[in-house]
């Protein structure tokens, strides 16, 4: 974004270096945490990405974010029922932690906000590249978060549910996750809220040899807010990760994930859900890393586009030189079922080694006439018929995950945004 | 994909250093200074002879160029180009048209010969003037040339220097010529079209060409007139230091068809040249255009050193209903391409395709593909896009299919494949779908893969020997480009991409 310096503040920019003065002095940490914040301002400060800068060609955020909330002390959000009876659920609340963390055998889970006062974080903070706004953003203000640690070899026995959840204002969080080896997991992080926020949420896994773990991002943020969600992973030998999106809300949201397969045997597997209804406008980026052999993924997105919502799906998978073997595939289907929806994506590979198996797909269509006659020939109204070849094309892509309560717990929300905006 | 050796060595063999066009031509040319500023663009205009109009719009696009930054966005890394250090204009000196071969510049001859144009037509394209009442006869002509007739203009550095045919051409209503010929002879018509398909505030490239172009052919096809032969226009670049600009507009009207090659060599020079070109096509309701192209401008030694970038702008307009333009592509040539046929699918019905086989070797580096842009109703468009990359040299497809807010019933599909020989190349695929109409149908495919052992088991054990299944899968890897081409360009092609299609059926 430095390329490309802004000839004018915008509101919005604005905003974000006033506000930046104004809560400085309340922000944890000093030295190196400051600088670090510090870059990030001045980021901000050279302008927005437009469409000019190709990672966001699709979003262009200089024009798209018009609104920037005002961070309020007072509003106080209430932690909300796990997606799942069992889960070990931990929350933050406009952008704080808790004190009164639970005990789980294998899990260690620390205050982020300790860790930015101590300068024991420092490191890890920064945005990727100078294209990384969503980076950039949370750099300059994120004030708390989770560190969660699991042990080598542990088995968690209930999911793990982060909430991030806010009643309007901002809230800008981290959450670093480190898997040992071998260990096995499920994490659910909740991007929630119940007014209008500016929420940016930037998550760090490092998944040990061995390790097995499922994380689901489910976002359905309330009308009017603006989410950048970030999720970066590094997957190390033979291990497994399973992740799945799911977002249901929001009105400008970016949701960006990197994944690198950093060890032999890797894999990876994404399943995404958008459901884009009313004006949204939902971008998911990807970037995934095969940089050595023998490594597997395989990406399905599904978006569902209704009202005047806009949806992005950019999906980049780069193969390295020598990272022979790979076998990557991407699809990414959409279905627009309104004149004044849109869709765009951008599957991309990039790729380096010869002896690899790598494709994608996309299309972008309505409902097949031919189904829709197949279900009204047996006497199933329209809307029913449509209804009913909607969630089959959603639900196909939750029916991948192998855990069952996890499975019923998304199908109802499906239902749930089924029934507000079907 | 871990290559059979068969293919290997036949793509070797059309690798950089086995170029066969690199020779270059001593013949006296008429150049205009090196350097880039309005006085050039007067002096071409006025070598063209060009009415006032057209000078004013060349320096009206000359002053926006001024203005405009170089594109930076393909995957291609080229050291700054001096656009100071070109000769923006040279032509063989002419001299009093020639009546036999034997009068003709024995270098210009060479060149065809070299070029492998059959000596009938040689005649023609030396610019031999005919006896006025010898055997004129065009059907004669044609018996004595090839079985089919395939009407020439030569472009040589910065000159057509004849184009073949024109009087059968013309009885038939088509007007066959050089750009600079028809500005003078045409104008209304140029006037109408020129820069409305591709217009000169395009791009940093296309205004460049909409100021210094120098000539590139002429075409018009009258109502209902199915052009009597394929139309082809031969560039080469023989001058040092020199870029070539040419400029093509095609125009077929209601009902019309025509059927369009070109091809392109280069002398082999360890200095880089530039090529950018501008066509533009028209099709009128019910029209169709096919445009061929076999580029193989000489695309640098093996250790990348030299070779032509080929930055072209392309583009068809289907502006009427049921129009229909069709690309096809077969890149082996230029060190860097920066080139992406595009269809603009204005009018109802209309239909684009566009069929690519690139094919990148030595440290050459192409970023092409192509644009589909649905606008009417009812539009549809094909996308094959074939990659083969080998040596040091990185492969990319860049492609946008769009479908406008009032583009119903927009239909696409797109499937591009990428086959890699070797450890050091690169192959890439970034396609842009944007779809704002809900009854657009949209599908892409990419795939880089290695030929499977189902693929290869279900071969040979119909009792096919292995070599010969491999050789029979390849194949079918650019067949659906190399079925489109007319059938001379097929038989170039085939040899040029020279992979294995023997022991293929049928």
């Amino acid at each position: 974004m430095n390329m490309h310096a802004a000839p004018q503040r915008t509101p919005a920019e604005t905003a974000l270096i006033d506000a930046f003065g104004e809560r400085l002095s309340l922000l944890p940490g000093d030295g190196d945490v400051m600088l670090k914040r510090d870059n990030a301002i001045e980021q901000i400060k050279a302008g927005l990405p437009t469409r000019r800068i190709e990672a966001w060609h699709y979003t262009d955020l200089r024009r798209l974010l018009t609104t920037v909330q005002t961070y309020d002390g007072t509003a106080i959000a209430e932690p909300m029922t796990p997606l799942v009876a069992d889960a070990t659920a931990i929350s933050l609340l406009n952008g704080a932690s808790s004190a009164k963390l639970p005990k789980v055998d294998g899990l260690d889970i620390r205050r982020l906000k300790d860790m930015l006062e101590d300068g024991s974080f420092s490191a890890a903070l920064g945005a990727r590249e100078s294209d990384d706004a969503v980076g950039a953003l949370n750099t300059a203000f994120v004030a708390d978060g989770y560190l969660l640690d699991i042990a080598d070899g542990a088995a968690l026995a209930a999911p793990v549910e982060v909430q991030n959840l806010h009643a309007g204002g901002q809230a800008h969080v981290r959450l670093p996750v480190r898997v040992g080896k071998g260990a096995k997991a499920t994490i659910i992080e909740r991007q929630s809220g119940s007014a209008p926020a500016l929420v940016s949420s930037i998550s760090h896994l490092t998944l040990g040899d061995d390790a097995e773990l499922t994380w689901l991002i489910v976002q359905d943020q309330p009308e009017g807010s603006s989410h950048f969600g970030q999720f970066n992973a590094e997957l190390g030998k033979n291990s497994k990760l399973t992740l799945f999106v799911m977002n249901a809300g929001g009105k400008l949201v970016r949701q960006e994930i990197n994944v690198k397969a950093a060890g032999e045997g890797a894999s990876f597997t994404l399943r995404g859900v958008n459901l884009l209804a009313g004006d949204t406008h939902t971008d998911v980026t990807m970037v995934l890393d095969h940089a050595v052999p023998e490594t597997t993924s395989t990406e399905i997105i599904r978006n569902v586009v209704t009202g005047r919502a806009r949806g992005v799906f950019q999906g980049r998978i780069n193969v390295a030189k020598y990272a022979q073997k790979t076998d990557a595939k991407m699809a990414c289907n959409t279905l627009l079922l309104s004149d004044e929806g849109e869709f765009s994506t951008k599957p991309e590979l990039e790729i380096f080694a010869d002896d690899v198996q790598c494709g994608h797909g996309a299309t972008v269509t309505e409902i097949d006439h031919n189904h829709l006659f197949y279900l009204m020939a047996r006497g199933i109204d329209e809307k029913a018929a449509r209804g009913l070849l909607v969630k089959a094309f959603v639900a196909e892509v939750i029916e991948d995950l192998e855990d069952e309560a996890l499975v019923e717990a998304l199908e109802a929300m499906l239902d749930g945004w089924f029934a507000a905006h079907g | 994909m871990p290559a059979v050796q068969d293919t290997i060595d036949r793509v070797r063999k059309i690798d950089v250093d086995q170029y066969k066009y690199g020779f270059e031509t001593l013949i006296e040319m008429d150049k205009a200074p090196k350097g880039l500023n309005e006085d050039i663009i007067r002096f071409i205009s006025a070598k063209k002879d060009e009415p006032e109009w057209m000078l004013e719009w060349r320096l009206e696009a000359f002053r926006r160029w001024l203005t405009l930054e170089e594109p930076t966005w393909a995957r291609v890394d080229y050291p700054k180009i001096d656009f100071q250090d070109i000769h923006y204009y040279a032509a063989p000196t002419s001299t009093p048209g020639p009546t036999s071969l034997d009068e003709v510049d024995p270098e210009l001859l060479k060149v065809y010969e070299k070029l492998g144009i059959p000596l009938r037509e040689q005649e023609i394209l030396a610019g031999v003037q005919k006896p006025a009442n010898d055997d004129a006869d065009p059907d004669e002509v044609n018996d004595n040339a090839a079985p089919r007739r395939v009407a020439v203009d030569a472009v040589f550095d910065s000159v057509s220097v004849v184009t073949t045919f024109k009087k059968e051409l013309a009885e038939a209503g088509v007007i066959f010529c050089s750009i600079s010929e028809a500005i003078r002879e045409h104008p209304e018509l140029v006037k109408k079209y020129l820069g409305t398909v591709v217009p000169t505030t395009d791009n940093y490239y296309a205004t460049l060409n909409s100021a210094v172009f120098t000539d590139g052919s002429f075409v018009f096809v009258p109502k209902g007139v199915r052009c009597p032969m394929e139309l082809s226009t031969y560039f080469r670049i023989n001058e040092k230091n020199t870029g070539q600009f040419e400029r093509t507009l095609i125009i077929c009207e209601e009902g019309a068809y025509v059927s369009y090659l070109e091809g392109c060599t280069a002398p082999q020079r360890d200095e880089n040249q530039l090529h950018a070109a501008v066509v533009e096509l028209v099709a009128l309701d019910d029209a169709e255009i096919k445009y061929s192209t076999v580029q193989n401008w000489y695309p640098g030694d093996a250790e990348g050193k030299g070779g032509i970038y080929n930055f072209v702008t392309k583009r068809g307009d289907c502006r009427g209903d049921r129009s229909k333009i069709s690309w096809t592509q077969v890149e082996t040539g230029s060190a860097i391409t920066w080139k992406y046929p595009s269809c603009i699918l204005r009018g109802d019905d209309s239909r684009g395709e566009f069929y690519s086989i690139a094919v990148s070797n030595g440290h050459q580096q192409i970023d092409s593909g192509t644009k589909m842009i649905h606008l009417g109703k009812n539009t549809s468009s094909r996308i094959i896009s074939k990659g083969i990359a080998a040596g040091f040299s990185q492969n990319t497809y860049r492609g946008q299919v769009s479908a406008n807010r009032k583009a119903t019933n927009a239909r696409n599909f797109t499937q591009c494949d990428s086959l890699l020989i070797g450890e050091e190349c690169g192959a890439h695929t970034v396609p842009y779908i944007e779809a704002k109409n809900s009854t657009a149908q949209f599908e892409h495919e990419a795939t880089t893969s290695k030929i499977s052992d189902d693929q290869k088991f279900y071969v040979m054990q119909r009792g096919i020997p292995e070599e010969e299944a491999i050789a029979l899968i390849v194949n079918g890897f650019v067949k659906d480009v190399i079925q489109q081409l007319p059938m001379e360009f097929a038989v170039e092609a085939q040899k040029l991409i020279g992979i294995s299609l023997e022991g293929s059926v049928g």
